[in-house]
């Protein structure tokens, strides 16, 4: 059972992998981006991540790719115009990635597992569990995490407000 | 280890997350277009969250999953900042290609 989702679902997130980097309208960029996060979310509940599947179907799928999908539609339909400027660059992107998928397989050869120290799965990855450790072990990386996020919108309302005044 | 009541190892996990990080890797040196590569980008954070909720699964530890939150709290700051960079550019000229930004080389 859990081995059939995990190869449905991979299957799905490599598909829409591939689907992200050679479609060539960027619309379609953004919605098999989508389909990757779906499958990903699948894959998070398989590894018992519940809250971190909720975050990510409404968060990550549901606001910041709707994001993504205005900008498409604010920038219209902007196809690529080919190569660029090195021509070699698309061969010598496929050897870095060939090579660095070879390297990481290597090493994924030689880790080594630890066994756990608790084995209770009743309570892993619940929302309670979550927010116990977050806002008292963690609870100074995640005040620095909303710090950040206040500086990014600050940061993007400015860039947008300017651009108003100048037209 | 065994996760959903199968065969299924940690290392058909991270091996996924290592494919998608590397298509989107791909993407970011083949794409010419500035969006697509922020989407490449987004996908490689994805596949970066996929490893860190493996070993949080697999060691059993609540640090993989806080960390994903923080790496998705991230990503959608560097999107919403990314996105109105591009908007802006977007605005004054149309730059279809990545090297039309290529200015700032110095």
């Amino acid at each position: 059972m859990g081995l059939a989702v995990f190869l449905v679902a991979a299957a799905m997130a490599v598909a829409g992998g591939i689907g992200v980097v050679a479609f060539h309208e960027p619309i379609r960029s953004v919605l098999s981006l989508v389909v990757v996060m779906l499958a990903l979310a699948v894959l998070f509940l398989l590894l018992s991540a519940q809250f971190v599947f909720v975050v990510q179907v409404i968060v990550y799928a549901g606001a910041v790719m709707v994001l993504f999908l205005f900008v498409v539609a604010l920038l219209g339909p902007a196809k690529e115009l080919g190569r660029g400027r090195l021509r070699f660059q698309p061969w010598l992107a496929g050897l870095f990635a060939a090579v660095f998928l070879i390297l990481l397989w290597v090493m994924l050869q030689g880790v080594q597992y630890r066994q756990p120290a608790i084995t209770d799965l009743h309570i892993f990855g619940t929302v309670q569990w979550i927010a116990v450790e977050l806002f008292t072990k963690y609870l100074y990386p995640f005040e620095l995490t909303s710090l950040l996020l206040l500086v990014a919108a600050i940061g993007a309302i400015y860039l947008s407000k300017r651009s108003i005044e100048d037209l | 280890m065994s996760i959903g009541g199968s065969q299924l190892d940690a290392s058909w996990f991270l091996l996924l997350g290592a494919v998608l990080f590397t298509l989107g890797a791909i993407g970011v040196l083949v794409r010419r277009n500035p969006l697509v590569i922020l989407i490449c980008i987004e996908l490689m954070l994805n596949a970066v969250n996929l490893t860190l909720i493996t070993f949080s699964r697999q060691l059993q530890n609540p640090e993989g999953q806080l960390f994903a939150l923080m790496v998705m709290t991230v990503a959608a700051a560097e999107a919403v900042v990314g996105l109105a960079i591009l908007v802006e550019i977007f605005r004054v000229r149309d730059a279809e290609d990545i090297d039309d930004l290529s200015e700032l080389k110095g």
